[in-house]
């Protein structure tokens, strides 16, 4: 589904020139004569769940699997145009822009030699739309691919249901799975997609078994076409990954070439573990926690072995209100919220400076976020002015604001709910009772298990609440989380927003494929949505890592964060010869 | 079992039951004796002046540490801000509106009179996060400024609560099956120890463990389920007792002269049976906090908004480099869990006649 | 005897099937359930950056069919039964979280929470009995207060605090670097090695961890073995030794000590039970791939089907235990075994 290179680093950015306190290599990557060979070891927080790239839903399983597969399209790190991978090209759009028409590269080859055709990709997609297979979530963001055919080995065409201009990506962004590998029985054979789609019931005895087996068979031994192949997985101490030396990539032009011989993702749950080991040897590479950043790698013994990057990570953390909600209904209410929530403050206090305020849902470096809105302010006077006008005072000497709603008068008391284990968000909402405090609002913060908390959110019970959208640089799409479809059965849209102009928006966006033109469309809605302040929009974060000084080639790129796949070691220098044994 | 091969097996577990006196009435003496015997174990009393002094800082809190002062001359009138605080919680007092919803270290008064730590445990401060100890904050702040003093302070409250709640509850549960069993014997004795073997072979820890990270957090839960879970041995020892002194004397005398079952249980045995007992409950108190500083350092069991000895110590976990975090409620509960423990075990060995005299 | 055990096992079977059904009413009737996570993200997006856009969309199909997948909508009643009807053929079911069999998970790590167990367990014997009978030999010397107080101290002392400060302090880091701060063996362990220095490489890797799980036990069970001792110091067939001008260490060991043991032994089987729970601060702290760990994440995943086998697999060592503790009594005291002989 996603891209690969996605999957390389476990957090995003755009701009690294734009972020303080980042300290590139000063060596220039780059070039012929990189040497081969060397281990990398790299921190891993908890074990994936579990390695088939279909079903499993984490983002340690993402990073391992990157590596493995691969799909028709990648982004360029730098540039983030889409460029062919798997694919010869990019792919034929019919005049409708219902069809898509990819032609697949005849040299490349599965890691155990196998070559790599149409029907793999084709079964790739039936394994996808399968109902049984456990991977509900995939199947929906595939929901616009129809039906799918061979027009001969090496040509597939895709038909989708409505001009999406993001279909290029989604349909280049399918993993491709072996299909000798993943099918042995080939029971998917005489399956068409159409006949996929939505038949949970009527299915045929050879795809419940083909579903079955997939489900349990492929989660511990992973195969792709990729440069790296599935070696060893200890459970609760690391995942190997090797070097595939017949590589079908190696040595062509415009494919990342593997130098490293390993990766060795060591997992270590707790994070002051994982830095002890760093310090120790036993990790090259981590990403860290803002104050292990800050406070405890800051001698000159940590400096000379080690460099850190600092980039942003694009997705945002906010207060969701609960639009439908008697005291949230009115837009001035949010408003007044907004310039009670002392951001900047929070910024450097709660993320110790790693982080930016942001005011809208675009991810901040695209082209799309828009740079001519007035970042609101900490203004507790202006709150106030707005409260008051609002109609909320203090009637009766409580201490509370309170006003007449629906005929009821109501003392301005609410409740943030938030998960447990997440110290930025536990931060976030008790800071903000803090505030409210001394103004007259009583806010309760209630910290649920995640499960809980996400069951509430989706249901839609709760009066406030803090969550983070997680988001790539790709081009956005807001539909999702803001169109008002979206906000019965259990779908993004979890306060509730309802607003027929965005939604009309929304609406043209997805069908315009002109880039100019959807930065048009979306400098509306942002300017729509800063003035009614649904949510209470908060920062995005600035991810750390720390790697091993004996790597070269490591950048912060375009596309996010790092990519280990381009690091090298000169031989003078490497530390670790050779491959451990099965 | 005779009654002699009985009180040797009941000694050995329990350390300690009066064999002999049988008979007699516990009553005042007994215990004046039993207090002269602690008072000789040094171990002992300094323990019981910990847990005093303990005591005495979790029920005067408000007064040791508070953002409000005790006394304050403002534009004229005198006021006595934390007093007033007691009186607007228990609804019998209002605050005048020119001291509502005030930040009091920010007001422009003539004279304050400050508690010795001017802060609440909850009082945050995002421009001071995470500073070292100083004489503005004697054993620094959190990750959100708030004053770890003050959330050591407050905390005692709470570790205390728990503490006396779970035990609370613990020895209502066990006393009552205790006593049912101990005394009717035959198959409500059968019964009853089938729940004690399941309860035992509970996982407890785990389950308390799935309780409170499943179910919102709230000190109530906790304290009920450690209660409800830690029962069993004040229940095996009010049941060993029972069988005991049930078969003595007096007690046949007193149900043959028509005294109802409960009046005789719990009036006649059980008075004579609460020795052992009391040492499970100054153990178990000590246990409950331990328990509830395990629980708060996997982050679960304890609200967001309420700051405990084992919530300071959580945040220390991800913030090793905070060292005052680590220690100073880390010494609390050690000194505190200490402090009870040679209490707990000074008393068993003042109720062990056979070590008097030595 | 034979009769006794038969009888006691016939009983542990309700008790067996109450612990069960209360780990199994627990974890249903707790909010939340496995599909939710599933949709969240995982678990990773709680703690992390947020939930992430791309797999989003409507919910309510995937959380349905997940559900289906599970057998999660059937009535309770229902699938508590299937739920033994499995066990009888030891079939633990599949994980939720990777659809691994549970037997094998568990399987995966015994092992490691066991070695971690027997040695702590082999380490306490080792230090509190001799501790305990010097204690009880030289009572209130100023030895016996000062090896009382130190009990006390390691008592008192919350495991929590105790790992943390070990693991900042002393496992490398910024201050020394004794042990290291996490997993079972070093990064270039192999299986080529000779057995000598895989041994080497396991004990430092597993000092701090057994340590730390020990240390409460060297106070409680030396406390024990003394209060016994000293009971059994007070019997006369002591005084009569004495009086036959035995000397005092053939006194102790020859007669005492093996009196006051009997007690001890029982205390081994009781040790049973914490086998799961016991370890779960410590392999968290140290990131030890052991049951514990296991159990507290299954909790937090909803994995139904680990956590109830764990909750079984605890309980049925523990009623092992409790069974162990009582016939060993009977066997070792002689006290017992004659009167039941009389009977």
């Amino acid at each position: 589904m996603t891209m690969s290179w996605k999957k390389l680093s476990l957090v995003m950015c755009l701009a690294v020139s734009l972020t303080s306190g980042c300290k590139t290599r000063d060596r220039p990557s780059a070039g012929p004569g990189r040497s081969e060979g060397d281990w990398l070891l790299a921190h891993m927080l908890s074990d994936p769940e579990q390695l088939n790239p279909l079903t499993s839903n984490d983002a340690g399983a993402s990073t391992v699997l990157g590596f493995i597969f691969q799909s028709l399209l990648t982004r360029d790190p730098r540039t983030l145009e889409l460029k062919p991978l798997l694919a010869e090209a990019r792919p034929v759009i019919s005049e409708n822009k219902l069809t898509y028409t990819f032609k697949i590269r005849r040299d490349a080859l599965f890691q155990d030699g196998r070559p790599l055709t149409g029907e793999d990709v084709l079964f790739s997609l039936k394994a996808i739309k399968c109902p049984l297979v456990n991977a509900p979530f995939l199947r929906v963001y595939y929901d616009s691919v129809v039906d799918a055919r061979l027009l001969d080995p090496f040509t597939i065409q895709f038909d989708t249901r409505e001009p999406y201009f993001l279909n290029e990506s989604v349909l280049g962004g399918i993993d491709v799975l072996p299909r000798h590998y993943y099918d042995p029985d080939d029971l998917l054979h005489n399956v068409t997609v159409p006949k996929l789609i939505g038949a949970e019931g009527s299915l045929s005895e050879n795809v419940k078994r083909f579903a079955e087996q997939f489900n349990k068979n492929y989660t511990r031994k992973p195969l792709g076409s990729g440069p790296y192949r599935f070696f060893k997985w200890e459970t609760g101490q690391e995942v190997i990954l090797e070097r595939h030396d017949a590589y079908w990539g190696m040595g062509k032009e415009g494919i990342d070439q593997p130098h490293l011989y390993l990766f060795r993702f060591r997992i270590i749950n707790n994070m002051d573990a994982a830095l002890v080991s760093l310090k120790s040897g036993g990790l090259d590479f981590m990403s860290l926690q803002p104050l292990q950043y800050l406070r405890q790698t800051g001698s000159k013994r940590f400096e000379s072995e080690f460099a850190k990057y600092v980039y942003f990570s694009p997705g945002y953390t906010y207060i969701g209100w609960n639009n439908a909600h008697p005291i949230f209904r009115d837009k001035r209410v949010r408003q007044a919220m907004t310039y009670l929530t002392n951001r900047e403050q929070m910024v450097k206090t709660v993320l110790f400076g790693l982080g930016q305020v942001v005011d809208s849902p675009i991810y901040y470096f695209r082209p799309e976020y828009d740079r001519s809105l007035k970042s609101t302010p900490y203004d507790p006077q202006k709150a106030l002015e707005l409260l008051r006008e609002a109609g909320w005072a203090d009637t009766d000497g409580d201490g509370l604001l309170d006003n007449v709603i629906d005929g009821k008068k109501t003392p301005f008391r609410f409740e943030i709910k938030f998960n447990s284990g997440n110290s930025t968000r536990s931060s976030v909402a008790l800071t903000l009772q803090d505030e409210l405090k001394r103004h007259g609002i009583a806010a309760t913060v209630r910290q649920l298990d995640w499960t809980i908390f996400l069951d509430d959110v989706r249901n839609h019970k709760f009066d406030a609440m803090i969550l983070g959208w997680s988001m790539s640089v790709n081009e956005p799409d807001a539909f999702q989380v803001w169109h008002s479809s979206q906000a019965a059965n259990n779908g993004s849209n979890m306060i509730g927003y309802n607003n027929p102009r965005v939604d009309k928006i929304l609406e043209a966006y997805r069908r315009e494929f002109d880039p100019g033109k959807r930065i048009a469309l979306y400098r509306a809605f942002q300017q729509i949505l800063h003035d009614e302040q649904p949510y209470t929009f908060l920062f995005i974060g600035k991810a750390v890592s720390a790697v091993q000084r004996r790597f070269h080639g490591v950048e912060v790129l375009p596309s996010g964060g790092l990519r280990p796949i381009e690091w090298w070691v000169p031989l003078s220098e490497q530390k670790y010869t050779g491959r451990p044994e099965a | 079992m005779s009654a002699g091969k009985a009180s040797l097996q009941g000694s050995a577990q329990n350390g300690g039951t009066l064999v002999g006196t049988a008979g007699s009435n516990r009553g005042a003496g007994y215990w004046s004796l039993v207090w002269r015997q602690f008072r000789r174990d040094r171990l002992a009393m300094a323990g019981l002046t910990v847990v005093a002094g303990l005591f005495v800082v979790a029920i005067f809190a408000d007064f040791l540490a508070n953002d409000k002062p005790y006394y304050m001359r403002y534009q004229g009138a005198s006021y006595f801000p934390i007093f007033r605080s007691y009186l607007v919680q228990m609804g019998v007092g209002k605050w005048p509106p020119e001291l509502l919803n005030v930040d009091f270290k920010e007001l422009e008064g003539e004279t304050k009179v400050f508690p010795p730590i001017p802060y609440r445990s909850n009082n945050i401060d995002l421009r001071a996060p995470f500073a070292d100890p100083s004489p503005e904050h004697w054993l620094g702040t959190d990750k959100l400024g708030r004053d770890v003093m003050a959330g050591v302070v407050h905390g005692s409250r709470i570790s205390l609560f728990i503490g006396f709640v779970s035990v609370g509850i613990s020895l209502t549960i066990g006393i009552v099956l205790g006593a049912l069993a101990g005394f009717f014997g035959s198959w409500v004795d059968l019964l009853i120890s089938r729940l004690f073997e399941l309860m035992l072979a509970i996982p407890t820890f785990f389950l308390l463990i799935t309780i409170a990270a499943l179910l919102p957090p709230s000190i109530f839960l906790t304290m009920s389920v450690i209660g409800m879970t830690s029962w069993v041995g004040i229940a095996r020892f009010t049941r060993n007792e029972f069988l005991k002194i049930r078969n003595l004397d007096y007690v046949t005398a007193a149900i043959a002269l028509g005294v109802s079952n409960r009046q005789v249980m719990f009036r006649h045995i059980l008075p004579n049976a609460l020795a052992p007992v009391m040492v499970s409950v100054v153990l178990g108190i000590a246990a409950a906090i331990l328990v509830e500083s395990s629980l708060s350092f996997l982050g679960i069991g304890v609200p967001a908004d309420l700051v405990t000895w084992g919530s300071i110590l959580n945040e220390a976990r991800s913030n090793s480099f905070a060292w005052w975090l680590a220690v100073f409620p880390g010494l609390a509960i050690f000194i505190t869990v200490l402090a009870y423990y040679l209490v707990g075990e000074g008393l068993r060995d003042a109720l062990d006649p056979r070590l008097r005299g030595s | 005897m034979w009769r006794y055990i038969v009888q006691r096992l016939v009983l542990f079977i309700p008790t067996f099937l109450g612990i069960t059904l209360i780990g199994f009413l627990i974890m249903h009737l707790a909010p939340g359930d496995p599909a939710d996570l599933l949709a969240g993200g995982g678990l990773g997006a709680a703690a992390g950056e947020g939930i992430s856009l791309e797999k989003r969309g409507t919910v309510d199909q995937a959380l349905a069919q997940w559900r289906a997948q599970y057998g999660l909508d059937r009535p309770l009643h229902v699938q508590y039964g299937y739920w033994l009807k499995n066990l009888f053929t030891l079939n633990f079911g599949d994980s939720f979280k990777d659809n691994q069999p549970v037997a094998v998970k568990i399987l995966d790590r015994l092992p490691v929470t066991l070695t971690l167990n027997i040695l702590s367990i082999i380490l306490v014997y080792l230090i509190a009995i001799p501790l305990g009978i010097y204690s009880a030999t030289h009572s209130y010397s100023l030895g016996d207060q000062a090896t009382t107080l130190a009990a006390f101290i390691l008592f008192s002392l919350p495991v929590v605090w105790a790992g943390t400060m070990a693991l900042v302090f002393l496992c490398g880091g910024d201050f020394y670097y004794w042990f290291p701060p996490a997993a079972l063996t070093s990064i270039d362990y192999s299986p080529q090695w000779p057995l000598w220095w895989k041994i080497q490489d396991r004990a430092w890797h597993l000092f701090m961890p057994v340590l730390l799980l020990s240390y409460s036990g060297f106070a409680g069970l030396s406390r024990y073995m003394r209060t016994g001792m000293r009971e059994v110091l007070e019997q006369d067939f002591v005084r009569t030794a004495r009086a036959k001008g035995l000397a005092e260490r053939v006194v102790i060991f020859k007669h005492v000590l093996r009196n006051s043991l009997i007690p001890m032994v029982t205390i081994l089987a009781s040790i049973l039970p914490g086998l799961i729970g016991g370890s779960i601060i410590i392999e968290t702290i140290f990131s030890i791939p052991g049951l514990g760990q296991l159990g507290y994440q299954a909790v937090l995943a909803r994995d139904y089907p680990t956590v109830m086998a764990l909750f079984t697999v605890s309980s049925m060592l523990a009623l092992i235990g409790i069974l162990l503790s009582d016939i060993l009594l009977t066997v070792v005291d002689p006290r017992i075994a004659f009167g039941r002989r009389e009977v």
